[in-house]
């Protein structure tokens, strides 16, 4: 493989030169992705060096924790296993994958600092590293949804299976995972800039985790509701969950996820345009 | 060996930090500041933050064969310079352009995670390095063999002394084959039969008609590698001269 072997850096040169060398970022960035995937395996790694599960503590704390809430709420709720447990094992798996990106999106380029600071490596490698980091992490709790939706719980004798709809649902991911990389790249830079976003994130993902029916049926309230309406995780769990379910998808939920990825990324480019020179100052 | 031949050629960089305080970085502040209007932002630059010129019109040029020594003051911008060359700084006016691959040893710790073996971090450097997975593996036992570390090689990292971790860095960035090193001071912190082999190791970087650009405060090693020096001061450079007139410029 052939590194960069030319290397032109100028002055500021106007606005649209600017946008150029921040899509010249982006398109760096595609032609290192495996850099980015090797970094994100090496976080997943190292995170779990000397356990003896390693990796597959992920799968198995989220499987005790899946167990455990529909023990629980199952009876709180009056609900069947058949009814609750693929529900919230779903929205549990899902959410955890939106909250991770977004963040560990305000560590991408805090921690990147020490390479940012003496490479020429595109800002977007670091990016796509917490996003594919998650991925990882989403791809082993894959096997519980997976577990779910395949053995039939009680009382029903059948599994969701056969009803769902598992390309209608990797649709709805792709677009949930283009809202993720939006919101982790702006709330990287604006944490690198202000130490205080984090904890905004923090707080606003751990409020949307309650707010959004995560738990909870969504069939509680209307499905215009403003608790519901207004809520981009009610969105973006739908979007995946009602497939996997074999419940059809409401027109809104999609244009209001597609409008959100298109206005979401243009933001997140214009704000990378302008910040990209002083990120690393910012660390 | 590549087609193009290795040069630097550095015209009117201006370097400009903003520097954000701890007191900067608060949200609270910055909104405080918005609110209070234009009377407390009149002190401060773009972006809310003082700036500090870092690098003035500072012009360079770099030719195959060129070892330059860059000396000044600690703060007196080497190690700025030497960022903006390796492509992590933008310049504020003018431009840096490099032809040739870039390796960049001035930190340490780059790319190191403390827990991981000395192998695995042999490994992640030269990814970041930007050498596939397979070059690595091809390379590996040479890069090894060059640490010098032997078993320590399987051990995590954080059980490394401060001069172990210099072999492996050394090892690992320069093993990418760069045309042109740029080098903060911290190689002196090897013993005396690494630096024997590292000096051997520059010696054949340069002969394969590469860049180096070194930092440091050390006469002795500005004397041993380079062959032109430059002298920085408070972000001024003088011009490049030759190694023999150090004495001149450290006078002056």
């Amino acid at each position: 493989m052939e590194v960069a072997t030319y290397m032109l850096r100028t002055g500021r040169r106007g606005l649209p030169f600017e946008f150029t060398m921040a899509l010249r970022d982006l398109r760096m960035s595609f032609e290192r992705i495996d850099l980015a995937w090797a970094l994100a395996r090496h976080d997943l790694v190292s995170r779990y060096r000397g356990s003896i599960l390693g990796p597959f503590w992920i799968t198995l704390s989220m499987a005790i924790m899946v167990a455990g809430i529909s023990a629980v709420y199952s009876k709180l709720f009056h609900l069947s296993l058949h009814d609750y447990v693929p529900y919230v094992a779903i929205g549990i798996v899902l959410f955890g994958f939106i909250s991770g990106v977004m963040n560990e999106g305000c560590d991408t380029f805090v921690q990147a600092a020490g390479m940012l600071s003496q490479t020429s490596l595109p800002m977007f490698t670091f990016v796509w590293r917490t996003l594919i980091r998650n991925l990882l992490n989403l791809a082993h709790h894959l096997i519980i949804v997976v577990a779910v939706l395949i053995v039939p719980l009680p009382p029903a004798a059948e599994s969701y299976w056969r009803d769902s709809n598992v390309p209608l649902a990797a649709l709805g991911f792709v677009l949930v995972a283009l809202n993720a990389g939006w919101t982790s790249l702006l709330v990287g830079v604006a944490s690198a800039r202000f130490r205080d976003i984090p904890q905004v994130i923090i707080s606003i993902t751990q409020f949307a985790m309650l707010m959004t029916p995560v738990f909870w049926f969504a069939g509680q309230f209307p499905s215009r509701h403003a608790v519901l309406l207004f809520n981009p995780f009610y969105h973006m769990l739908e979007a995946v969950r009602a497939p996997l379910l074999g419940k059809a998808v409401e027109p809104h939920t999609w244009a209001i996820l597609a409008v959100m990825a298109v206005v979401g990324w243009a933001l997140a480019l214009t704000v990378f345009t302008l910040t990209r020179r002083r990120i690393v100052h910012y660390l | 060996m590549k087609p193009s031949p290795v040069s630097i050629s550095v015209r009117g960089l201006t370097l400009r930090f903003p520097v954000y305080g701890v007191d900067a970085k608060s949200l609270k502040k910055h909104l405080a500041r918005v609110t209070v209007g234009g009377r407390l932002g009149s002190s401060h630059g773009a972006h809310g933050a003082t700036e500090v010129t870092a690098l003035t019109k500072l012009d360079l040029e770099l030719r195959a064969g060129d070892r330059l020594g860059l000396i000044g003051h600690n703060g007196s911008g080497k190690t700025s310079l030497l960022r903006a060359l390796s492509g992590a700084y933008e310049p504020d006016e003018g431009e840096v352009e490099v032809r040739g691959r870039i390796a960049a040893l001035l930190d340490l710790n780059l790319g190191i995670d403390p827990s991981a073996t000395g192998i695995d971090n042999i490994r992640l450097r030269g990814r970041i390095a930007g050498m596939s997975s397979k070059e690595i593996e091809d390379r590996l036992e040479d890069i090894g063999r060059f640490t010098g570390l032997g078993p320590f090689l399987a051990m995590p990292m954080k059980t490394y002394s401060a001069g172990m971790q210099a072999r492996l860095a050394f090892a690992a960035a320069t093993s990418v084959e760069a045309d042109v090193l740029l080098m903060d001071e911290w190689i002196a912190v090897g013993d005396a039969e690494f630096q024997k082999i590292a000096h051997k190791r520059l010696l054949g970087l340069v002969e394969r008609a590469g860049i180096l650009v070194l930092a440091s405060h050390e006469v002795d090693l500005l004397r041993l590698y380079c062959n032109k020096v430059m002298r920085l001061e408070g972000g001024v450079a003088s011009p490049v001269t030759d190694i023999r007139k150090l004495d001149e410029l450290l006078a002056a």
